[in-house]
């Protein structure tokens, strides 16, 4: 029983093996970016919007609506990389329900990608609003002591960001797995709506980490306090 | 569980793919959508604020001229009215001076046909009485109408004698028509017996009343048929008086 998808080599270009995890997430970016396209392509003033478009509206309104509860203001730099993760992530988890389909974010490769790609972003939010000493300056606050455990602290949080989505969906695509060896006809369905759910409050949690941890680097140096102090 | 890196760096880069194909095809088409759609209400908003401000306005504007021409309204309804009763007056003084007026005329005119008829009557009237009586002179007296005259002007020649004075010298008969000769005669015998040597000249006028008038100095002696044409419109006037005032229909 494979626990990756990264294990199942589809494609072999040059010696270098495809897996499963590359080629499902071409095939998520395929599907979010045509659906996007298609949608939009004849977004003009001058026409009225239709149900689709209705629709991509509402669902960006409140990922722009979450951001900005967060942040307390709005940043459409913050959209575009929060609301990213969002969609790549629940869309991958919303895959899980088709047959033969091993969803990338079971991949702890591909968690562990975002994850990296979160630790990366908030420095470089935290540096594009305060500047390279302001951000630093975070470190060393309150004293210098406590610059090994806010290294520490940062590193920590990209890691259970990436443990957190890989375990449960992981965990999810087993369980489904071994219920589907035991009892084929009624438990895997229960635990394929479970894991609907699970899946979307998870590309959720991801997102509003993601969010909370950029808004903190991101945010005045008082309000940066004042948020530590009541964490 | 174990991570490839390849992997890892190949998710990187498709997640950053993602990030910028859905900032190019999702997120600022959709914003740009928004922000488009929600200028264009402001905007709409904007102009219908100004429209329904225009609109208020000529709200206040008639409002306000309305409750001016409430105002006005009673003191031009009355103005109207005293117009109208002033017109009015004029046009029933007008049209009573109009009707006083064609009354006069009504009645002039029925005043001159009253005397030119009663004129006509009276000639009528005289004509057949001279015709009458000189027709029952003849049928009972065998006498003429102008001899019965002249016998009754001589008749009353002694009661004047008295008042002659010595003027008497020049008598004139006037008479409508000429006199017979032995009638002239008849007078100049009745003349001479009192008032002898005087003159005696036979004149006539066409339009005087039948009968004779004889002047001598300063007396006078008239016998003319209008005196009882007088007295017979006296009697017809006092008949019809009688019978208009008898009549019911004229007293309803």
């Amino acid at each position: 029983m494979q626990l990756t998808p990264d294990d199942t080599i589809l494609l072999t270009f040059f010696g270098i093996g495809l897996n499963a995890t590359i080629v499902n997430t071409w095939i998520i970016m395929a599907l979010l970016t045509g659906v996007s396209a298609l949608i939009t392509r004849n977004l003009r003033p001058d026409v009225p919007p239709n149900r689709w478009r209705t629709a991509l509206e509402v669902m960006v309104g409140g990922i722009v609506g979450q951001i900005s509860e967060v942040t307390q203001r709005r940043d459409p730099r913050i959209l575009y990389f929060v609301g990213t993760l969002f969609l790549f992530i629940v869309t991958a988890n919303l895959l899980t329900v088709v047959p033969g389909f091993d969803t990338p974010t079971a991949s702890l490769s591909t968690t562990a990608a975002l994850a990296i790609s979160v630790l990366v972003a908030v420095p470089v939010f935290g540096i594009g609003s305060r500047g390279l000493g302001g951000y630093l300056k975070t470190y060393v606050q309150p004293s210098v002591v406590m610059l090994p455990f806010n290294v520490i602290s940062e590193v920590s949080r990209g890691i259970s960001l990436a443990i957190r989505l890989y375990g449960n969906i992981m965990s999810g695509a087993v369980i489904a797995a071994i219920l589907l060896s035991i009892a084929p006809f009624f438990f895997p369905v229960l635990m394929d709506m479970l894991g609907l759910l699970t899946g979307v409050i998870q590309a959720y949690i991801f997102a509003i980490l993601a969010t909370v941890y950029i808004a903190t680097a991101t945010a005045a140096p008082d309000a940066h306090q004042d948020k530590k102090d009541m964490s | 569980m174990s991570i490839d890196w390849i992997t890892v760096g190949a998710q990187i880069v498709n997640f950053l793919v993602l990030v910028w194909l859905l900032k190019r095809f999702l997120y600022r088409p959709i914003l740009d959508g928004i922000d488009a759609r929600e200028a264009e209400i402001t905007a709409r908003m904007g102009e219908a604020a100004q429209i329904e401000a225009a609109a208020q306005q000529q709200k206040a504007e008639y409002e306000e001229r309305i409750e001016a021409l409430q105002a006005s309204r009673a003191e031009t309804l009355e103005a109207a009215r005293q117009e109208a009763e002033k017109e009015r007056n004029a046009m029933l003084t007008e049209a009573r001076r109009q009707m006083d007026h064609e009354q006069a005329e009504r009645a002039a005119q029925r005043a001159e046909d009253a005397r030119a008829f009663r004129a006509e009557l009276q000639k009528s009237a005289a004509e057949a009485l001279l015709s009458l009586t000189r027709k029952a002179l003849t049928d009972l007296a065998d006498e003429t109408l102008e001899r019965r005259i002249v016998a009754r002007a001589a008749a009353r020649l002694p009661e004047v004698t008295d008042r002659l004075r010595g003027d008497a010298k020049q008598a004139v008969a006037l008479t409508r028509d000429p006199l017979p000769e032995e009638v002239r005669a008849h007078l100049r015998d009745a003349l001479d017996a009192v008032a002898p040597g005087a003159a005696l000249s036979f004149e006539t006028d066409p339009v005087r009343s039948p009968g004779l008038s004889l002047t001598l100095g300063s007396v006078q002696v008239d016998w003319t048929i209008g005196d009882y044409l007088e007295d017979l419109e006296a009697m017809l006037d006092e008949s019809t008086n009688g019978v208009s005032a008898g009549d019911p229909r004229d007293a309803g």
